[in-house]
């Protein structure tokens, strides 16, 4: 059935080369789509892009997708277009940024291992990124922590199971890192308030 | 989300680098425990420390746990109990500090300071009191720091509490003699005392400052040297403005940290925030000490000409660095020299290129003064009074903190070796050069007026 709708999610994976954002803005341009909110990243020589875009009459989604693959050519990138359905939150539970570490050589199944307890314990991953060096692997992730969960358990938790998998891992509040990497008040980090000067 | 680079480069420091901390001191007014009686005084002091600081060490833990980032020490810092001390005999003066250590054990926090007085322009019979009970309330409780003020740009230099304090810290080292004289350890001499310093022992909660409030004292020695070496590294030829700059981008990040921690534990414990005090503070350990810091900058033998200027360099760009990170920031903020405490400084002054007189000019440039030097036992009064008057006429003239915190060790020869373990450290015996003759000097007393300097309004 011929999908309509006046605002998609679309994504594109494509062999990195310069001006791909150009080809794949220029296409929802020139159907009069308007991009509301885009995030792209470069993995080993893979570009992919998730975007949102707005259109003031509804569209056919194999439009977008036609329009789309026609700038890369049909084997050459994979296009999915989809009608923009507002997601449900995670959770509604309270939740706090975290970042997570993990350093060692990288044994088949780890991020099985480590995704599988973060997600066991409502663990919402926002962002993941590997790298691999010279001395193994290093994964950075971003997620958000219910503030139900005792801490120092998941903290211990998680470590021992990145140690079953010769890993060594560190979680630790995201603050820690904003606190040293940026520079506007700390006040602004914090959601409590302050006591005032007594 | 932050960079990958930032977000490994701060791991670095957390697990690397030896980044915490060191101090999260909570400040207690207890100006207000004044009873009829000693034992009610006592009591009320007792009972103020544990009401106001009952959770320090539950909150501490928990917000350990949520960055990560290790608090090392929980302290608690009065305001100066000379206060509750007038009309007081010097048994009941020790009766209220061993309530205040009592105190401090239930409360979980390792020293607890403001066993202290202001004397810079006179004594009270009560701030004479404190002084002269020092020997037995040092060697009696295991928790009380102490610390006296007998300086200020404003006021002057109280010589007759330096005449009385070069005699008070032999006694006192000698009422410790069994444990090599520590006692005096935890007795700081001061010129320009802050009145928000977290770091022990000098520690208090100054006037003008609220009825509680949450200090917090962040180190990083380990840090700096890592920037410094990782700088050098990858650029030989390295200019010192360059190694300046780093210094300085490094007490930000560190800084940065304290005032994260200090604000959560606050508001935890509904109480102000107060400061962050960035004091590159070292430990004995290898690795988290200040000497290594300059001899990362090419002194190769600290003590050798040019080690004031390092020292001066770095206490600079700890402030610079400290202050754009933070408009909190306050304290004693740069770098120490406590000498057992730091293994670089404690060889230097073994091997005799670190000199007390070398000591002291260094004193000039950096956050302090004079601390945890080990000098003789049978060194004489007055020559501890001298060393103390030089070091507050240096901090009263070039309007900063300067302190000495000197240990004579009883029956100890230049040269001798103590260990005092734990954060203390131990060293070497050292010798003041020329140790006679400021005797006459030191025995005129009254007081040296405030310097020109002081004539601001």
């Amino acid at each position: 059935m011929e999908q309509s709708s006046s605002r998609f999610v679309v994504s594109v994976l494509v062999a990195d080369r310069v001006g791909i954002l150009r080809d794949i803005t220029s296409a929802i341009a020139d159907l009069d789509g308007n991009i509301d909110a885009i995030s792209q990243t470069v993995v080993e020589n893979y570009f992919t892009v998730i975007l949102t875009a707005t259109w003031k009459k509804p569209v056919p989604a194999a439009t977008v997708q036609e329009a789309l693959t026609a700038r890369f050519g049909r084997d050459a990138a994979a296009v999915a277009v989809r009608p923009y359905a507002p997601g449900k939150a995670a959770s509604r539970s309270r939740r706090t940024r975290y970042v997570v570490i993990l350093t060692g050589p990288g044994k088949l199944g780890l991020l099985k291992a480590v995704t599988s307890f973060l997600a066991e314990r409502g663990i919402n991953i926002e962002d993941w990124f590997v790298e691999k060096g010279a001395a193994g692997f290093t994964h950075i992730g971003l997620v958000s922590i219910p503030d139900a969960l005792d801490i120092k358990h998941v903290q211990d938790e998680i470590r021992q199971t990145a140690a079953e998998l010769e890993m060594t891992c560190a979680l630790q509040h995201e603050n820690i890192f904003r606190a040293t990497n940026e520079v506007g008040p700390i006040k602004s980090l914090l959601r409590h308030g302050e006591a005032g000067r007594g | 989300m932050i960079g990958k680079a930032d977000i490994l480069a701060t791991m670095r420091m957390l697990q690397e680098e030896n980044l915490d901390v060191r101090t999260v001191t909570l400040g207690v007014n207890i100006s207000g425990c004044k009873r009829d009686g000693a034992a009610d005084t006592a009591k009320a002091v007792a009972d103020r420390i544990r009401m106001k600081a009952g959770g320090l060490l539950r909150v501490c833990d928990a917000v350990t746990a949520r960055y990560g980032l290790r608090v090392v020490n929980r302290r608690v810092a009065l305001s100066p109990a000379a206060a509750l001390l007038e009309d007081r005999t010097v048994e009941e003066a020790v009766e209220i500090a061993l309530a205040m250590d009592r105190a401090a054990a239930d409360v979980g926090v390792d020293l607890i300071g403001g066993y202290s007085a202001l004397v810079q322009k006179g004594m009270t019979p009560g701030e004479r009191l404190l002084i002269e009970s020092l020997p037995a309330v040092l060697s009696r409780t295991e928790r009380v720091c102490s610390s006296v003020n007998i300086a200020t740009t404003r006021a002057g230099i109280n010589v007759d509490a330096a005449a009385l304090l070069g005699r008070i810290i032999l006694q006192v080292a000698e009422a410790t003699r069994d444990r090599h004289g520590f006692g005096a350890g935890k007795l700081v001499v001061f010129a320009n005392i802050p009145e928000d310093n977290p770091f022990m022992a000098g520690a208090l909660l100054g006037p003008g400052e609220p009825d509680c409030v949450v200090n917090v004292g962040v180190s990083g020695p380990g840090v700096v040297k890592r920037a410094v070496d990782r700088l050098v590294q990858a650029d030989p030829d390295c200019t010192l403005d360059e190694i300046a700059e780093e210094v300085k981008h490094t007490a930000f990040r560190v800084t940065r940290t304290g005032e994260l921690i200090g604000r959560e534990v606050a508001a935890a414990l509904g109480v102000p925030f107060g400061v962050v005090d960035l004091s590159l503070a070292p430990t004995p350990r290898p690795g988290d000490s200040v000497g290594e810091i300059y001899q990362a900058m090419g002194i190769r033998k600290l003590g050798a000409p040019g080690t004031t200027a390092a020292v001066a360099l770095l206490n600079d760009a700890v402030k610079k660095g400290g202050a754009f990170a933070s408009s909190s920031v306050g304290g004693l903020s740069g770098a120490f020299i406590p000498v057992t405490e730091d293994c670089a400084l404690s060889e230097a002054v073994s091997s005799g290129t670190l000199t007390m007189e070398k000591l002291e000019a260094m004193t000039a440039v950096c956050s302090v003064g004079l601390d945890m030097i080990l000098l003789p036992g049978d060194i004489e009064p007055e020559t501890i009074s001298g060393i103390i008057l030089d070091e507050m006429a240096i901090g009263v003239i070039n309007r900063k903190t300067t302190g000495v915190r000197v240990i004579p060790v009883p029956g100890g020869k230049v040269g001798d070796k103590v260990d005092f373990g734990g954060l203390f450290g131990g060293g070497t015996v050292t010798n003041v050069n020329c140790p006679t003759g400021s005797a006459d000097f030191i025995r005129h007393g009254g007081h040296i007026p405030a310097p020109i300097q002081s004539l601001t309004n």
